[in-house]
């Protein structure tokens, strides 16, 4: 359904130009600007309120921006915003729903808003046993568990099959089987040339699963690059991501806090 | 130790009425606004009381049985309210997960949810009924003692209602989840409220001034009147003030009985807690009807307009909270309709057929306020509906004035059926045709789909996603400034048409023949109703897309 939309030419599915988001004299987000390659998984991490799930939002076109550009497989957000929604599949860190929809109904929904074709629907049924809930895809919504209302957004968003997935938190409430499931297939998503944006807080499955990292503290971009960029940035050649976050994110405090814990535990 | 747990309570107030380093100026315009209110109910109950009292010896017994009945219908009221809100507020409470787990008794959570539902229950009905109680006070010139005692009375009936009320729902939800305790509970109050209201109806209060029926109706009316017995607390309040109205007598032992009976109660229900609660609050964690399949595998048709108007339809039959109020509207438009066929139009001293076409024009801008209303209700809620599961349609490609309008078209329907039933069937109880039938018709369908598609409009522009439910919606200023803008829109659209159908149909009765003057001028208001229609809509459904995208 969005072949029509995607420009075979274009290498970048993901562009982002100076994006600025204020709140009255608050701002959230300052000037960031990154590019995600087609087949790329991108990273983006951040200590709370840093502006994540901002850029998210203004990503998935649920936030207008106050500057800047975001352009998806060649199509500007603020000229097109219905293009670049078609070209997206958004998964939220929280799975609110309609609660008295059936989960079927709800993926019968969603692909309506999206103009899927039948056969592309019918690919559910594969997702739905991925996720055991092929059992409970005519229960209502309200009666699920939070993990299997995320497994029912992700399953919606994987059905859509876009160019692009934006994903707030993906493994949050996802039981270790589901949440392997996931990374899975956000790797053969990637694989099939599709790109991935994605927001974590955990830095392991930022660095099993991101080609590619950008960090933000207090709206603006402060480190952007592959985990090898990073640790040099950081100075840290032979540490993990948790140290090049702390180091990077301006964490010094954190050194005291362990430090004066430890003596309390003695 | 009892009052830590009020602390969320007083202080959500607080900031919600009092916000820090502001000046209140919201909560300050609400408060003369419900003063004004006031002001005016104490003036007409003032008029009404007072014209009921000047009817020597009948008026009065008339007039102090309507005020016995008043107490004890508010006391049912209260009574099926508290009943509807305690199973939220001691069961379904989204709090509930933080004071449960906490080292806090069942006896100080149900001293905190005693006091809280109380006042959401209670708030309104003893702000309202003081003016119209105040005016007996006035015309029966009763004496210094009357305020306390009437203060006295409305907080006595008001906690002994949310006493009996609770210690019920505890029992009852001992019983039944919460969930189907609290629809079982909403469906007999949606009853006993339709009940009161079909039964004023058909009391037919229009005899009140029908020299010929008046006696007799009074007789009735005190068959049916009688206090009911020394075993309602609200007759003991009832009994007390009538008492103390005609004679300035204070009844010590019925006053005792209301200082005795709230605190009786209270511990009755603290018992009944601590014995109950527990299983009722596991109960009410069951999920209703969530263990079995829901409905059959449909076939997956592409098409988003099909697809919102399925969503709409299954979410409100889903919901009983929602579809149960179509009964309270099936209700109305009997009583509605059975009131032109009570009019008495044939003892008017105008010709018949002058009586029933002014009627059947006034009865347009009467559908129209019902179609508001109702709008207000359903229509104007349906954005926030969405609940915070909005992302959904605001992240899709599905623009949001297309969604606007899908919500538009689905609501569109039955509101338009619902119009025409209300208008073509009084017009055929008046036995309306020519000229003013196809006016109602064309007026009423104008000013529907004009108050349709600007419920849709506001409803976007203060779309309230976190509401708990639609009816929470109309709470707000939103609503208010809905329903108020929509009237006045309604107003205008029927008194535009008041002077070219007075001509219009003065000639047609007559037999005359009607000028191009006439055509023309009808024509024009029309057009005009259109134009206004199209503009009201257009401006406020511009605001509710410019709201949602943000």
């Amino acid at each position: 359904m969005t072949e029509n939309l995607q420009r075979p030419e274009e290498t970048i599915a993901l562009e982002v130009a100076g994006l600025t988001k204020r709140f009255g004299s608050y701002t959230a987000v300052a000037e960031v600007s990154f590019r995600v390659g087609r087949g790329e998984i991108f990273g983006f991490l951040g200590p709370n309120g840093a502006g994540k799930t901002t850029t998210i939002k203004m990503l998935a076109g649920l936030l207008r921006p106050d500057n800047g550009d975001i352009t998806i497989c060649g199509h500007r957000m603020a000229a097109d915003p219905a293009a670049c929604k078609k070209l997206t599949a958004y998964i939220p860190d929280r799975p609110y729903l309609y609660e008295k929809l059936t989960g079927y109904e709800f993926l019968q929904f969603v692909a309506s808003l999206y103009s899927l074709p039948r056969q592309q629907f019918d690919r559910i049924n594969h997702y739905l046993q991925l996720f055991d809930l092929l059992d409970w895809q005519h229960h209502l919504i309200e009666c699920y568990s939070h993990g299997m209302k995320q497994k029912i957004i992700m399953t919606a968003a994987f059905m859509l099959d876009c160019p692009l997935i934006v994903v707030d938190e993906p493994m949050v409430g996802l039981d270790p089987k589901s949440a392997r499931i996931v990374k899975e297939l956000l790797k053969n998503h990637a694989r099939q040339g599709n790109s991935i944006f994605l927001s974590t807080h955990s830095l392991e499955i930022a660095e099993e699963l991101c080609d590619r990292i950008g960090i933000i503290v207090h709206g603006e971009l402060r480190s952007l690059g592959t985990l090898e960029s990073l640790r040099r940035e950081a100075r840290l050649e032979n540490s993990g991501l948790e140290e090049i976050f702390l180091e990077l994110t301006g964490a010094d405090e954190l050194t005291a806090i362990i430090a004066a814990l430890k003596g309390e535990n003695r | 130790m009892r009052l830590r747990l009020l602390t969320p309570f007083l202080r959500t107030m607080r900031n919600r009425f009092f916000p820090a380093g502001t000046v209140p100026v919201k909560s300050l315009a609400v408060g003369l606004f419900g003063l004004l209110v006031c002001l005016v109910l104490y003036l007409v109950s003032l008029k009404v009381v007072g014209y009921f009292h000047r009817q020597s010896e009948l008026g009065v017994i008339l007039s102090l049985k309507i005020f016995q009945m008043a107490w004890i219908i508010m006391f049912a009221m209260l009574i099926f309210s508290c009943m509807v809100t305690s199973v939220s507020t001691l069961f379904l409470s989204r709090d509930n997960e933080i004071i449960v787990a906490a080292p806090v008794t069942p006896a100080e959570i149900y001293f905190m949810r005693y006091l809280t539902t109380t006042f959401y229950t209670a708030w309104m009905m003893v702000v309202f009924s003081l003016p119209v109680f105040g005016a007996y006070g006035r015309v029966f010139q009763a004496g210094i003692f009357y305020w306390p005692l009437l203060i006295i009375c409305l907080a006595a009936t008001a906690l002994i209602a949310s006493g009996i009320g609770m210690a019920l729902t505890v029992v009852l939800v001992r019983f039944f989840p919460a969930r189907q305790t609290k629809d079982i509970i909403f469906y007999l109050s949606l009853c006993f409220g339709i009940f009161i209201y079909i039964i004023f109806r058909l009391l037919r209060p229009e005899d009140l001034v029908n020299p010929d029926k008046y006696a007799q109706f009074v007789e009735y009316l005190s068959a049916i009147s009688q206090p009911a017995g020394p075993y309602v607390p609200a007759a003991w309040s009832a009994n007390l003030l009538s008492i103390y109205l005609l004679d300035r007598q204070i009844d010590w032992l019925l006053l005792a009985l209301l200082a005795v009976g709230a605190p009786s109660l209270f511990f009755i229900g603290e018992w009944l807690m601590q014995q109950f609660f527990l299983t009722g609050y596991t109960r009410s964690q069951e999920s209703f009807g969530g263990f079995r399949p829901f409905t059959r595998r449909s076939r997956y048709r592409p098409g988003a307009a099909g697809w919102i108007f399925r969503k709409e339809s299954k979410t409100f039959l889903r919901d009983s909270a929602e579809w149960s109020q179509l009964f309270m509207i099936a209700a109305l438009v009997v009583v509605y309709l059975y009131s032109f066929k009570a009019l008495p139009v044939e003892r008017s001293p105008m010709q018949t057929e002058y009586v029933t076409n002014l009627i059947s024009f006034l009865n347009v801008g009467m559908t129209g306020f019902i179609i508001t209303s109702l709008a207000g209700r359903f229509v104007f809620p349906a954005v926030g509906a969405e609940t915070p599961a909005f992302w959904l349609i605001h992240s899709s490609p599905l623009s949001i004035n297309r969604f606007l309008l899908y919500k538009f078209l689905f609501y569109l329907a039955p509101f338009t059926l619902l119009s025409l039933l209300l208008v073509v069937t009084s017009d055929a109880l008046l036995a309306i045709s020519g000229p003013m039938w196809w006016f109602s018709v064309i007026a009423s369908l104008v000013i529907c789909w004009t108050v349709v598609g600007m419920a849709v409009g506001f409803g976007a522009h203060y779309a309230d996603f976190k509401a708990e439910n639609r009816a929470a919606a109309l709470g707000g200023m939103g609503a208010l400034l809905f329903l108020f803008t929509a009237m006045s829109v309604v107003f205008l659209i029927i008194a535009g048409g008041a002077l070219p159908m007075y001509h219009f149909m003065r000639h047609w009765i007559a037999g005359r023949e009607i000028h191009l003057a006439h055509r023309a001028a009808l024509l024009a208001w029309l057009a005009g109703s259109l134009l206004l229609g199209g503009l009201s809509v257009g401006f406020f459904w511009r605001k509710g897309c410019r709201s949602l995208t943000g």
